[in-house]
């Protein structure tokens, strides 16, 4: 009793075009469109199509991006953004995990956190700002706060719901194998979540990133998203570019060498989406 | 358990949550700079500054309001567009991959410089936020519907707008209105984060102000507010969307 | 009762009228995402008779479904032709009515809502749209269902609701692809009987998927045994009952069980080669 799927079509009509296409389109548009853009906008510039202050030469940007990485800025300020970000992350990610791990097996726990974490999830915890501000300083340590409360509440609850949705059966498989309860959570819940567990650290990491960037546009102190709010401050339209650039840079390099982390510590899951 | 029971049971916590905060504030563990009572954040509603706060609230509200009054059509109908025709999701699909990794917040300091310190930027900068998951979900939505669906509405005479309104919209429809609940979250947090730092109106400025000015019940006050329209968006949308999928399979 | 009537390719022109579909030296090509394309079908000829019922037959991956696909207009051809009254086929249309395994209902549609669509699409006037759904929900003793959604019911109910949309735009030709594979046997032989009497009643012309032989067998006037991949016509074999019989009645006669056999014995080498990958 299987239910096919039927293949995909390609009829005469506008229908959803053919696999094969869609693939190549995906892997190379993004270059190939990036590119185009770049080259309409520089072409654009040099023919004073658009003011300078509105929209600097895209030559204009790469020079600076290249004078702020031989003086160092450039370096301090991904450095200092990243760092903020990879240790909320981190923070958030190891909490959260055994939070969440805790609150699928602990019916007590569920109780209590089920409502809260629910609550907390839709909120903007970045209204909350100003209180960590209070409470945590003007430095890194209420940056970094932030990061982690901001993120905490979407990976416990993935994590919840994957150990949560694990099949029963193989936890009882387990079981009747000798496993303790302790060794079932981590030997076969986890790995068995992990998937959908990976997935909510994948969503909760441009979260992270995001909240840095709003922590150093708010409070100062160095960082890609303060020398972006100091560039607009003074006008410096060509520094305010290179900062769009370089975080968009870093924006992709960090989601695609997740996507790689993925494919390293899951490869035992079979890839997403039929090749039938 | 009856239905009230039940409301209570799940609502428990956080009222422990809420006697736990009056007790250590009222008990002097921590200092009312670093944490009022609740009962004098709950005051401020009724006192002084609760004008104030109400309009900038309702103020920052309504750009939110517009701002998805505009993404969510647009959205769905590029998500959906780009699905289906190719010419359109060549130009379109590498402009949202650049746009997806970008945290939406980087682009602040542009719309202060493009658009100035006005309304337009901060609902610019929410508009261009909510959109992006918007038209991944409709698109996502889009792409996985069963093929058989849309053949068999084409063999029961079915024009191609009439496939792409009557089947593929309604059969993306669960996909979307996920979508629209995560840009409703974002919404939020842009809002604030907008305030934030464009700082001339709204409740985030507030906030910000009434900390910066020591008027800490108020700006908790603040902060409670915007919490509390976050959370009563999201349950209102829960429920809307259950209504709007009545009959299908969850 | 006629003979078990063994013959390669295209059947005898004992209709006098020209066939109502017309399959032509066809070949077709499956291009998978990765990999080398896979040739699916290979030289098909094939005629289907006007109200008869057609039986495509053979393992899993041969390609039946595909010609049916084709057939339907929702794959080009890329070689060959494929003619439906005279004209090639393009895009699909309501002439030809197709009902899928997995149903295919729209499950924000209630039953009725369903059944209306391909009327409304039709452009046929409110009061004859109801008539006519109410007509064919009651001809598939779903009365009492209309304002159920497809979630609501069971397999074999979703089924009938699929072919009651499909039946009541009243199309010349009926194709199926392997309709009652997703439902449990009870079910099954139950809505068999009920679509053999439903063609009694209204003939059409049914080119129907299966790889079941005794459902082959038991709807069908004429069945095409298929190979494996890549998909040919092996044989086409005249499997037709005397008027009137019922599912039941002709199960229980000799002629069905030699006739199964008979068929059984050209479709397992096919299928065990299509169990070790096809022919190609």
């Amino acid at each position: 009793m299987t239910l096919r799927k039927a293949p995909a079509a390609s009829s005469a009509g506008s229908a959803v075009q053919s696999e094969i296409w869609r693939r190549r389109v995906d892997f190379w548009g993004p270059f190939v469109t990036i590119a185009i853009l770049l080259a309409i906008w520089e072409a654009a510039s040099q023919m004073r199509l658009v003011t300078p202050f509105l929209l600097p030469a895209v030559s204009t940007v790469l020079a600076r991006i290249a004078t702020d990485f031989a003086s160092g800025k450039l370096l301090i300020d991904v450095g200092m953004t990243l760092y903020r970000t990879l240790a909320g992350f981190g923070i958030a990610a190891i909490c959260g995990v055994i939070l969440g791990l805790l609150i699928a097996r602990v019916a007590g726990l569920r109780w209590f956190f089920d409502p809260v974490v629910s609550a907390g999830l839709p909120i903007p915890k970045i209204a909350l700002m100003p209180v960590f501000m209070l409470w945590f300083g003007l430095f890194d340590a209420s940056k970094i706060a932030m990061v982690v409360f901001s993120a905490i509440f979407q990976i416990i609850i993935a994590t919840w719901w994957a150990a949560h949705s694990v099949e029963k059966e193989l936890v009882w498989s387990a079981r009747s194998l000798g496993a303790s309860e302790r060794q079932i959570l981590f030997e076969v819940t986890l790995p068995a979540a992990a998937p959908q567990i990976f997935t909510g650290l994948q969503v909760a990491f441009p979260l992270c990133l995001i909240v840095t960037l709003v922590t150093e546009m708010l409070m100062g102190g160095e960082g890609i998203g303060d020398t972006m709010l100091q560039n607009a401050r003074y006008v410096d339209s060509p520094g305010l570019f290179a900062g769009i650039f370089i975080i968009g840079a870093v924006g992709y390099i960090c989601i695609a060498l997740l996507e790689w982390l993925r494919r390293r510590l899951l490869g035992w899951q079979a890839a997403g989406g039929a090749s039938e | 358990m009856s239905a009230a029971a039940s409301l209570f049971s799940r609502a428990a916590p956080l009222l422990i949550l809420a006697a736990l905060w009056e007790f250590v504030a009222r008990a002097g563990i921590v200092s009312p700079g670093a944490l009022p009572a609740l009962s004098s954040v709950l005051a401020v509603f009724a006192g002084e500054f609760s004008r104030e706060l109400f309009y900038h609230t309702w103020l920052s509200l309504v750009r939110g309001a517009i701002a998805m009054a505009f993404a969510i059509p647009f959205g769905i109908a590029a998500g959906i567009l780009i699905a289906w025709y190719l010419p359109v999701r060549v130009v379109l699909n590498p402009l949202l991959q650049c746009l997806y990794p970008m945290p939406k917040v980087a682009l602040i300091p542009l719309t202060i410089i493009w658009l100035g310190i006005g309304n337009l930027s901060k609902i610019s900068l929410i508009f261009v936020g909510a959109l992006v998951p918007i038209v991944m979900s409709a698109y996502q939505g889009a792409r996985s519907i069963e093929q058989t669906l849309l053949w068999t509405a084409r063999s029961l005479g079915a024009r191609e707008s009439e496939v792409l309104r009557e089947v593929l919209l309604p059969a993306a429809l669960p996909e979307i209105l996920n979508g629209v609940r995560t840009a409703l979250a974002l919404a939020f947090i842009l809002i604030v984060a907008g305030e934030f730092v464009i700082a001339n109106n709204g409740v985030g400025n507030l906030i910000n102000l009434w900390g910066q000015a020591g008027q800490y019940p108020a700006m908790f006050a603040g902060v409670l507010l915007i919490s509390a329209a976050g959370f009563a968006v999201d349950r209102a949308f829960v429920a809307l969307s259950s209504r709007m999928l009545a009959g299908r399979q969850s | 009762m006629t003979q078990a009537d063994v013959s390669p390719s295209s059947g005898g022109g004992s209709d006098a009228a020209a066939p109502v579909i017309g399959v032509r030296d066809l070949d077709h090509e499956y291009r998978p995402q990765r990999g080398k394309p896979v040739l699916a079908l290979s030289n098909i000829s094939l005629d289907v008779k006007r109200r008869e019922f057609l039986a495509l037959l053979g393992p899993s991956g041969c390609g039946k479904s595909t010609l049916l696909y084709l057939i339907g207009g929702f794959l080009p051809v890329q070689k060959g032709s494929i003619s439906v009254n005279g004209a090639p086929v393009v895009v699909p249309g309501p002439d030809r009515g197709v009902v899928f395994q997995n149903f295919a209902l729209f499950p924000w549609k209630t039953v009725r809502q369903n059944v209306l669509y391909g009327l409304e699409k039709q452009g046929i006037a409110r009061k004859e749209r109801e008539e006519r759904a109410s007509h064919y929900i009651d001809m598939v003793h779903l009365s009492g269902f209309e304002d159920n959604y497809p979630s609501q019911l069971s397999g074999g109910m979703k089924q009938r609701v699929a072919i009651a949309r499909t039946l009541a735009t009243e199309p010349g030709i009926l194709l199926m692809d392997e309709p009652f594979g997703a439902l449990d046997s009870q079910t099954r032989t139950i809505l068999q009987g009920e679509l053999l009497s439903i063609w009694a009643r209204s003939p059409m012309t049914v080119v129907f998927v299966t790889h079941d032989v005794r459902e082959a067998v038991l709807l069908a006037d004429r069945v095409a045994v298929m190979t494996a991949r890549p998909g040919t016509v092996k044989a086409i074999v005249d499997t037709r009952f005397p008027e009137g019989m019922g599912a039941e009645e002709i199960m229980r006669t000799r002629e069905f069980t030699e006739r199964v056999d008979a068929l059984w014995g050209m479709v397992r080498s096919e299928a065990v080669a299509a169990g070790a990958g096809g022919r190609a």
